[in-house]
């Protein structure tokens, strides 16, 4: 109790003491941006489950091709969790003379698990928390178009006549991909045994959806992994969240590096305003020794009143960084679904430990001191502890890194690599810092001429002071270089993230696809998109045909475990053939096909594969895969594989033939095209003239993506002002913590007869050259550094960044010449004899 | 001289026996304290002379259990220092020694009222501020109490740091030339205020200083000569 009220005490008369207050910013700036990225990511990624809980229809969904057992949907509802079941089938619909295959979706009124239906009941859009009455049917408008129907008409389904009741806008489930070519008709279960479409021989997926928190999910997990192994699909909102690009994936990416560096920065700032608080604090520590204060309550005293500090920081860090996600969530508020989960406690906890971790890595070791202050330095004031030694710290302080490192990435050796990269990188700035702090003295040493009083003379003493000061300028051209190194990473991931980003969806990205045009129908789609469109892809032929063989054995049993019963071992793959490398793909493994092994009949064709298939389902290049085309069975050797960008917007395939071997399969076509606003009465042209293709518009799609990249921008943005912030803050602590030692010299300095501005000339050049001298390291650490960042973790080209060997020394140069001097200005104004003596006390 | 002349019939409070302080300097050992002895009982008054550079503060800071001898033994209050660690050697002093300092130490971010709070904050009692403020007021800065280090001169910075040996009423006082960064007129209010408070307390206090005034003003003066006290009379010290 004693020691808490005595280390309170103490800190409130601290409170005065500057290095005390660059303390608490650092540590405050360190909780602010960790728990802002904490608290923002952990409910992004909530919000992106529940978003993909929407897109699946539910947190779970079962799919086999016979009813859900009543027992297993029992036991379901037992752990938790919210029910509907859903019947899929493809069915004729028809309307007087008119018939169309349609896509039938059979609901109950548990439907939709999540989000709502938009649909036009005759009054206008509305959003609907349910599905169509018994008895009405809603449908695409596509449908209603190509049976010329309305609301009100009558469609026969199967033996019912129902009754249209609305027109579907959007369900809340529907995702982009090309499952539903046949337009959709939604109806209420009730009227399914109406239809007599149930015969045994039917072609009927049985859904079984589910809603409940994670913890209901997981509880059922075993029961999940039996159905598995039954046959059954299960797809887990989990496991199966959808990509919602790598726009995002590399923005959460940039946003946890981003916090890390304000972390790394906080932590050099709190290291530098320790050495001064500690240096401050030796006179205290021997006072108090003297008055009988134990080593253990000193250590006591001093640990109380720095986590004090720390849980002060913490909550104002937590505070600011509580406003920050609520900025950065605002930011992205139209890409988020509506209802975000509040923010979770964890992010908090994170931050706090963030604050007591950095205080006890980058401060510990140098506190250590305090406790080891001899009583008899009240008589002998050259009596101070022996200081930790640098390496010491600098390893304590990495070690404590690389702990935040692996706890915030959770991939111990990707942490491992980058602090043993880290430690490397330090020992050779030091070595290098070295050599420049000789080169520079030697380079004034040798330096004549400017005069006892020009501007040359205070380059030359500054630059003295600064090479003679060798100890202490080695620690701040560390520090620097590494605050420089930091926020230019950020700064240069932030500029190639996006530009990465705006080449990706370039104006002209096709916004339409059209698919199951028919060989015959191909010259004239061709001619009628040519004229419209600006940008088209080419017409790739599709053959649908099934992986049933791996090198001979079957496809289920030769595929890793974990891909047994995936869905591309159970559906058709869309097969095409082609002469040459289709755009925007690229070569990783093998020489691309030769058209003329396609002719001979010799052996298994050769064919190319996509690299992520091929990894996952274990195929490499000589793996000889069978398909299953139309009953019978072609086998193709993998002689490429290709890597290809599936965000592209561009038809992409998993495995491509070469031609001549797939033509005489039944196949249609498939392209991709982006048609202007202005041009957008094509569409109704295609439509009537070819009423058998499928027109998908990803115009919405493609408009959300380019918002989130736009949105995700800001936000990058937005923590790139915590980092410079956390930047600013290493220099305030550093050339604080250096404060007395030139208050001491100016003193000197003017005793012996230096005007005011001499002085001011010789610190402000000791400043610029230690700025520019930073910014060249900073360069080199920079650049080193984010040759590794981009390989690793952003699959980014590398390059080099010209600029920054610029930027850096001059910024570096500019920014502590100017802010070294504001600080070091009082300084300047104090009479020598009160800066001699503030010295002696200190 | 030494011990003789000071022993009474009572137990010392401070005792010192073959007391030697050497120092390595590179090759040479340097002894700064020859085989010293030294009695002082409570209540009395010592002054220790000497040179610049005879080793005065070194003696003091054994003394005070500051610092551990190279040979020998002191005992304070009885307990002998040598056999206590250094958090042993503190826990000795707390409450029951005051320093004065030359250079004062006061710390400079701490005002008047809570320097002199410092040593009690130790063992805090439910009256210190009271005792505190009215220990400054003694000493004539009842009206300086927040005012930090740096706006006080010279002499009002002692006279806080006699507050604050004086404020624990500490059985024994060491200064370290405590006029030696004062000018002679305030030096001598200085000397006034400890001997007044000497007397007024009982305390024993043991002052290392090379003003003779002070000096004269003690009960009993030693001169340290190459390591060892010789006692001197009061009267002798020359003026």
């Amino acid at each position: 109790m004693k020691a808490v009220s005595l280390s309170l005490k103490g800190l409130r008369r601290d409170l005065r003491a500057a290095d005390v207050r660059a303390l608490f910013v650092a540590l405050a700036l360190a909780v602010a941006a960790s728990t802002m990225i904490g608290f923002f990511l952990d409910r992004l990624d909530r919000g992106l489950t529940r978003q993909a809980g929407q897109l699946m229809g539910g947190d779970l969904v079962l799919e086999q091709d016979e009813p859900f057992s009543t027992a297993l949907r029992e036991s379901l509802r037992e752990a938790g969790l919210t029910l509907s079941q859903q019947v899929d089938l493809v069915s004729m619909v028809s309307h007087a003379e008119a018939f169309q295959l349609a896509s039938l979706k059979v609901v109950d009124d548990a439907y939709p698990l999540y989000g709502q239906v938009r649909v036009d009941r005759g009054e206008g859009i509305e959003a609907l928390a349910h599905g169509p009455a018994p008895g009405g049917v809603w449908v695409a408008p596509r449908l209603a178009r190509l049976l010329d129907i309305g609301i009100g008409d009558t469609v026969r389904i199967g033996q019912a006549t129902l009754a249209v009741s609305g027109l579907i806008d959007r369900e809340p489930d529907q995702s982009a991909g090309f499952s539903a070519f046949s337009p959709r008709v939604m109806m209420h279960r009730d009227d399914l045994a109406g239809t007599d479409l149930v015969q045994p021989g039917s072609r009927l997926e049985y859904e079984l959806l589910a809603r409940g928190a994670p913890s209901a999910v997981a509880s059922v997990q075993e029961r999940l992994d039996t159905l598995r192994d039954n046959g059954v699909e299960v797809r887990d909102v989990r496991e199966d969240r959808p990509r919602l690009g790598g726009a995002l994936d590399r923005a959460q990416r940039y946003l946890s590096l981003a916090g890390l560096a304000a972390v790394l920065l906080a932590g050099v700032a709190v290291a530098m305003a320790t050495r001064r608080y500690v240096d401050r604090h030796l006179d205290t520590a021997a006072l108090l020794r003297c008055f009988g204060a134990s080593q253990r309550q000193l250590s006591t005293l001093f640990a109380l009143q720095l986590m004090w500090l720390a849980v002060a920081a913490s909550a104002v860090g937590a505070l600011l960084g509580l406003g920050g996600q609520a900025g950065l969530l605002a930011i992205l508020t139209r890409f988020l679904p509506l209802e975000l989960p509040p923010p979770g406690p964890l992010p908090l906890l994170m931050g706090v430990f963030t604050a007591l971790a950095i205080l006890v890595g980058f401060a510990g070791p140098m506190l250590l001191r305090l406790k080891r202050v001899s009583a008899l330095k009240v008589l002998r004031r050259e009596l101070d502890p022996v200081p930790a030694s640098g390496w010491v710290v600098i390893g304590v302080a990495s070690l404590v890194f690389g702990g935040l490192l692996w706890l915030y990435s959770g991939d111990f050796m990707l942490s491992l690599g980058l602090l043993v990269g880290g430690e490397l990188a330090l020992a050779l700035l030091w070595g290098l810092g070295h050599a420049l702090l000789s080169a520079l003295l030697w380079l004034v040493g040798g330096a004549t001429g400017g005069g006892r009083h020009g501007v040359r003379h205070a380059w030359r003493l500054g630059a003295r002071q600064l090479a003679r000061r060798r100890h202490a300028s080695l620690g701040q051209l560390l520090a620097f270089s590494v605050t420089f190194a930091a926020m230019a990473i950020i700064a240069l991931v932030r500029g190639d993230l996006l530009t990465a980003w705006e080449a990706q969806l370039p104006e002209d990205t096709p916004n339409y696809f059209a698919i199951n045009i028919q060989p015959g129908e191909r010259d004239g789609f061709r001619a009628i998109v040519d004229e419209a469109s600006d940008t088209r892809s080419d017409l790739y032929p599709i053959v649908h045909g099934r992986l049933v063989a791996i090198d001979g054995e079957s496809a289920d049993a030769a595929v890793p475990v974990d891909e047994q019963g995936a869905n591309v071992l159970s559906r058709e793959l869309n097969l095409t053939w082609r002469e040459t490398l289709p755009e925007g793909n690229r070569l990783v493994a093998g020489e691309w096909l030769d058209p003329a092994s396609a002719a001979s009949d010799a052996g298994p064709v050769p064919i190319s594969m996509e690299e992520g298939l091929a990894e996952r389902l274990g195929v490499s290049l000589g793996t000889v895969l069978s398909f299953d085309i139309g009953g019978e069975r072609i086998e193709g050797r993998v002689t490429s594989l290709r890597a290809l960008d599936w965000e592209s917007f561009r038809p992409n395939f998993f495995v491509i033939f070469p031609p001549g071997r797939l033509e005489t399969f039944s196949h249609s076509f498939i392209t991709a095209f982006h048609l202007p606003d202005d041009r957008q009465a094509t569409v109704g042209e295609l439509v009537s003239r070819f009423p058998g293709v499928s027109l998908l518009n990803v115009e919405a799609i493609l408009e959300q993506v380019r918002e989130l990249l736009g949105q995700v921008t800001q936000a990058v943005e937005l923590v790139l002002v915590f980092v410079l912030l956390a930047g600013i803050s290493v220099l305030y602590a550093a050339l604080t913590a250096s404060r007395p030692m030139r208050a001491h010299e100016s003193a000197l300095l003017r005793v012996f007869g230096a005007g005011d501005r001499l002085i001011s000339r010789i610190q402000g050049a000791e400043f610029a050259l230690l700025g520019i001298a930073s910014g060249v390291l900073g360069a080199l650490l920079a650049e080193a550094a984010a040759l590794g960042v981009y390989l690793l973790w952003f699959d980014l080209p590398p390059r080099l960044h010209w600029p920054l060997w610029v930027v850096l020394p001059v910024g570096g140069g500019v920014s502590i010449g100017v802010i070294g001097h504001l600080l070091t200005r009082r300084v300047r104004r104090q009479a020598p004899m009160e800066s001699l003596r503030l010295l002696g006390e200190t | 001289m030494s011990d003789d002349s000071l022993s009474e019939a009572k137990t010392p409070i401070l005792h010192a026996r073959h007391v030697s302080q050497r120092v390595r300097s590179g090759e040479r050992v340097l002894t700064i304290l020859d085989d010293l002895a030294l009695d002082v009982h409570g209540g009395e008054s010592v002054a220790i002379l000497g040179s610049s550079g005879s080793g005065k503060s070194t003696l003091l800071g054994l003394l005070a259990g500051l610092d551990t001898p190279s040979e020998g033994d002191i005992r304070l209050f009885g307990e002998s220092l040598t056999a206590l660690d250094e958090d042993g050697r503190a826990r000795l002093r707390a409450g029951r020694v005051g320093f004065v300092f030359q250079n004062f130490q006061l710390l400079p971010t701490l005002t008047a009222l809570e320097n002199v709070l410092l040593p009690q904050e130790l063992s805090p009692g439910p009256d210190d501020e009271q005792r505190a403020r009215t220990w400054l007021s003694r000493v004539g800065l009842g009206e300086r109490l927040s005012h930090l280090p740096k706006q006080l001169s010279g002499g009002e910075q002692q006279r806080v740091a006699v507050a604050r040996a004086f404020v624990s009423h500490p059985e024994l006082v060491f200064a370290d030339e405590p006029t030696g960064n004062l000018d002679r007129e305030t030096g001598a209010h200085i000397i006034e205020l400890l001997f007044e408070l000497n007397r007024e307390m009982g305390t024993t206090l043991v002052l290392v200083t090379h003003d003779h005034a002070l000096a004269r003003r003690c009960r009993h003066c030693l001169r340290l000569v190459e390591g060892r006290l010789h006692a001197m009379h009061p009267d002798e010290v020359a003026s």
